[in-house]
């Protein structure tokens, strides 16, 4: 337009450069800069690089709380997938009109926020909740089962927080199966089941280890369903590190902590994403 | 399709459903309770444990902090995060590859490690306001929302419309504003919700970021509750849940519902 | 081991539309029938209610002696191949095409087999091992072929299996699809919206129109004798011209049509002609000539063909298409005769 070819391609680059810089500098100066900062900070306790890493796996309660937060996040993503994924078959099938209802009713939780989903869960498990009024008034129980402050409602509260965003990955990658390979299955003589089993499921897969990568991640570093529902009872790495940050003023074990959550989390997604793009055929 | 469900499998979605409705009801009617415990199926009905939350200062106070800082922050983070998705639908060869991964960060690192990071080596090191640090830590938290959301109404957008424009006359930045942005408006309305949303309920970023004179709407809940366990917590729970409505009415109007299967 | 198909009194609808109307139609063994027609014409319909998509309102399905109607799917034994391949992605193309095969449970060793001889049959043992997104949209057509053909079904149904290949891919691919068929001789349908795709390989074509067939008969005879109006403009017949006859000398007719225009017609060369008629005429049926008889015109538009000049004419029965010699292209408003061509005119009942 006026410009030569090599003209334009460097006004290109200026401008492609210059409307990206504000996005990197932010990114760069409120979190790479920050957290590497943190991290570094572990590798400066007195007594050597390592230190802070020796004194946390030497403490038998640290040990404990990271196995804890290990299992924990396991089981809610077990459950999350086998729950999430039985779900969002039906609501990928589902007629139109229906699939519109069912999608709003997944996507509606996700909305309200961690405070108010683990909120109910406290109402229902409470000594007066109505979990327990229920069976007491069923007769099943004398007296009422201190549910609350346990792994098993920390990890039902989690199941409740993460299932809807695994029906909405599932049924996106669902969806993403074209209706002609299963009308292709179905003429070469697969069976509905046999379809499921040899066409629909590899080929949910990679969205399946997608969603439960998501799930096991959220699950490992939280914090507010932890601190509401499991309490100092039942402590989690969220609630450990923000114990040691902010009630002991431990800054060097808290960010030990945040270093190991950060090797977790990333270490997982890492090895997610060479998994996923070699199982994943539908990418071309 | 040709083939039917098995019953026992819409049997256990239906649950699912019911399970995700449930405990919100269960919210909603304990609120509602005239009592001073929280209790399901409320006693009496009455509506003062709605008024208690205006009554309460610490609830009005970080409401209104909420609300600034998601302003803030969504704004921000528009600002930031349109030209940088632009950029990258229009400019991608001229940029490094690893952009993409450096703007995923924020969704990588565990939101307590962000908040922690802020408070220890902004607020703390720096001696930078707290309140700065939380609207960073907020924008940064929805940053790659916005970017996600506008680079995929990008993705959809003709740029020879641009052109077109540009070979009539029109300069390049007034052509930025008059001809591209209108035409991606549903996705910036998307972004926008979506963040403001994820901020207002955000927790693990605030948590650190936030003490006494300074703190957002969840955290002050969540304090609230650990020492009284009222109704009235129930009853906030419910505007949230209000807002939460609110905001999709609002998406259905603009967008239609078909673009939350994103 | 094929089988004929019949299809008698078919009614099908979408929700409250009426897609398939009272269709019927006999595919004998061993025959390769089109149906074709443009898009919404009902022809992808009729097959997705014979390989059990879809459920027609009315009417019965017959493969040989057996009732398709009680049979789900995926019990029809029909190959199957689709407009976009419908390959699994994530299967090689030996396990592909040995899919249908491992659902009737034949064993890996005969799978094996059959496959490889299936793939050197279609040119492809070389990609045996490949995935489909490696390959190119021609070796993934004959992948879906392949996999359609290994299971040795009584019928194959095609749905515009090539409309998504370039043109000189399309021809070559259906010259290789008809010889497969011929050699197998297996009955097949074969849907698809291009006319000469489907002349060419078909032993007969049924033209369909909103849900109906219009004309079902071989290439030849949908060429030159179309039934109706809608199959002759389909064929190409572009004028047609509404006609009374005026008076009969043995097989010589005289007609008369609108604008007092009159023209001979010999019943020898044209079949026989009824009182009231439709003549129909292709460009090539109305030569432009210098001349005294014919139909008076004056000429409009000239367009360059290649192997002729056309004439967009007006005539006192209405706007006329005729074609004219390379060696005399002729300007806007010259005054000519257009001479009939009766090879390439046709004669139709009014409707």
């Amino acid at each position: 337009m006026g410009l030569s070819a090599r003209a334009r391609y460097s006004r290109g680059q200026f401008a492609g450069q210059a409307l990206v810089l504000p996005a990197v500098l932010l990114v760069l100066v409120g979190l790479v800069l920050p957290v590497g900062a943190t991290l570094s900070a572990t590798f400066g306790a007195p007594g050597g690089p390592l230190s802070a890493y020796d004194a946390f796996f030497a403490s038998g309660f640290r040990r404990t709380v990271l196995l804890r937060t290990v299992s924990v996040a396991l089981t809610v993503t077990t459950i999350a997938v086998v729950l999430g994924f039985c779900t969002a078959y039906v609501v990928s099938r589902a007629p139109g009109w229906l699939k519109s209802i069912l999608i709003i009713a997944a996507v509606f939780p996700l909305l309200t926020g961690v405070v108010v989903r683990s909120f109910a869960w406290l109402v229902i498990l409470g000594k007066n909740g109505i979990l327990n009024d229920a069976l007491m008034g069923l007769g099943l129980i004398e007296q009422p089962l201190s549910l609350l402050y346990t792994p098993g409602a920390v990890v039902v509260a989690m199941v409740y927080l993460f299932v809807p965003l695994m029906i909405l990955t599932l049924v996106g990658v669902l969806d993403a199966i074209p209706d002609e390979l299963i009308q292709a299955s179905a003429s070469l003589g697969a069976s509905p089941m046999a379809t499921f089993t040899q066409v629909i499921l590899p080929l949910a897969v990679p969205g399946l280890i997608v969603g439960a990568v998501l799930v096991f991640t959220g699950s490992f570093t939280a914090y507010a369903t932890p601190q509401l529902l499991g309490g100092e009872q039942v402590m989690m790495m969220g609630t450990l590190m923000y114990q040691q940050a902010m009630v002991t003023f431990d800054w060097v074990s808290a960010s030990t902590i945040a270093a190991i959550m950060m090797v977790v989390t990333l270490g997982i997604v890492a090895v997610m994403n060479s998994a996923a793009r070699r199982l994943n055929p539908m990418a071309s | 399709m040709p083939t039917r469900l098995h019953p026992a499998l819409i049997g256990v979605a239906g649950l699912v459903f019911v399970f995700f409705v449930g405990p919100l009801v269960i919210v909603l009617g304990a609120a509602l309770s005239d009592t001073t415990y929280l209790t399901f199926p409320p006693q009496g009905l009455s509506l003062r444990w709605f008024e208690n939350i205006f009554a309460i200062d610490a609830f009005r106070r970080t409401m209104l902090t909420s609300l600034q800082v998601a302003f803030l922050s969504t704004f921000l983070a528009l600002m930031i995060g349109i030209p940088a998705a632009y950029a990258m639908s229009r400019h991608r060869v001229h940029l490094p590859g690893c952009l993409s991964t450096l703007f995923v960060l924020p969704v990588l690192v565990p939101e307590l490690v962000v908040g922690f990071s802020l408070l220890k080596n902004v607020a703390f090191q720096l001696h930078a306001p707290i309140f700065l640090s939380l609207v960073i830590g907020h924008t940064i938290l929805i940053l790659p929302y916005a970017i996600r959301v506008v680079s995929a109404s990008l993705a959809q957008f003709d740029f020879s419309i641009e052109e077109a424009a540009i070979s009539l006359g029109s300069p390049r930045l007034k052509t930025f504003f008059t001809v591209l942005l209108p035409n991606i408006r549903s996705g910036i309305i998307a972004a926008f919700i979506l963040a403001f949303i994820t901020s207002i309920n955000d927790v693990s970023i605030s948590i650190f970021l936030t003490g006494p004179g300074l703190s957002t709407l969840p955290i002050q809940l969540l304090a609230h509750m650990e020492q009284f366990f009222d109704p009235t917590v129930a009853s906030v729970s419910v505007l949230l849940m209000g807002l939460t409505v609110v905001v999709m009415a609002v998406v259905e109007r603009t967008l239609g519902l078909t673009f939350l299967a994103k | 081991m094929t089988k004929a198909l019949s299809l008698h009194n078919i009614t099908a609808h979408y929700g409250q539309t009426k897609v398939l109307d009272d269709l019927s139609l006999e595919v004998a063994e061993g025959e390769l029938v089109s149906l074709l027609g443009a898009s919404g014409c009902g022809k992808t319909t009729t097959l997705r209610l014979v390989a059990g998509f879809l459920k027609a309102t009315a009417g019965t399905i017959r493969l040989g002696d057996e009732d398709l109607a009680r049979l789900p799917a995926h019990k029809r034994n029909i190959g199957l191949v689709f407009q976009n391949y419908a390959l699994f992605p994530h299967l090689s193309v030996a396990d592909n095409v040995g899919f249908g095969l491992k659902q009737r449970g034949v064993s890996g060793q005969e799978r094996a087999a059959r496959v490889g001889a299936m793939l050197e049959r279609v040119g492809l043992s070389a990609l045996a091992h490949r995935l489909p997104n490696a390959l190119s949209g021609g070796q993934k057509q004959r992948v879906a072929l392949a996999r359609a053909l290994v299971i040795e079904p009584p019928l194959l149904m095609f749905d515009e299996p090539l409309s998504n290949l370039d043109a000189k891919l399309r021809v070559e691919m259906r010259l290789e699809i008809r010889r497969l068929q011929q050699a197998n001789g297996t009955t097949s349908v074969y849907v698809t919206h291009d006319q000469e795709e489907a002349f060419s390989i078909s032993d007969r074509v049924a033209i369909m129109h909103q849900g109906r067939i219009m004309q079902f008969d071989t290439p030849e005879n949908l060429y030159r004798r179309p039934a109706n109006a809608f199959v002759a403009r389909f064929v190409g017949f572009e004028t047609l011209l509404p006609m009374v006859v005026s008076a009969r000398h043995g097989a010589l007719v005289e007609a008369r049509a609108a604008g007092g225009v009159k023209l001979s017609l010999d019943e020898a060369g044209l079949g026989s002609i009824p009182d009231h008629f439709v003549l129909a005429c292709r460009a090539e049926g109305l030569g432009v000539t210098a001349g005294a008889t014919g139909i008076p015109a004056v000429l409009g538009l000239r367009t360059y063909l290649g192997r002729a000049y056309q004439y967009q004419c007006e005539t006192p029965a209405g706007a006329l298409v005729a074609n004219g010699p390379l060696n005399q292209p002729l300007e806007l408003g010259a005054k000519v005769q257009l001479e009939l061509v009766p090879e390439q005119c046709a004669i139709l009942r009014r409707e």
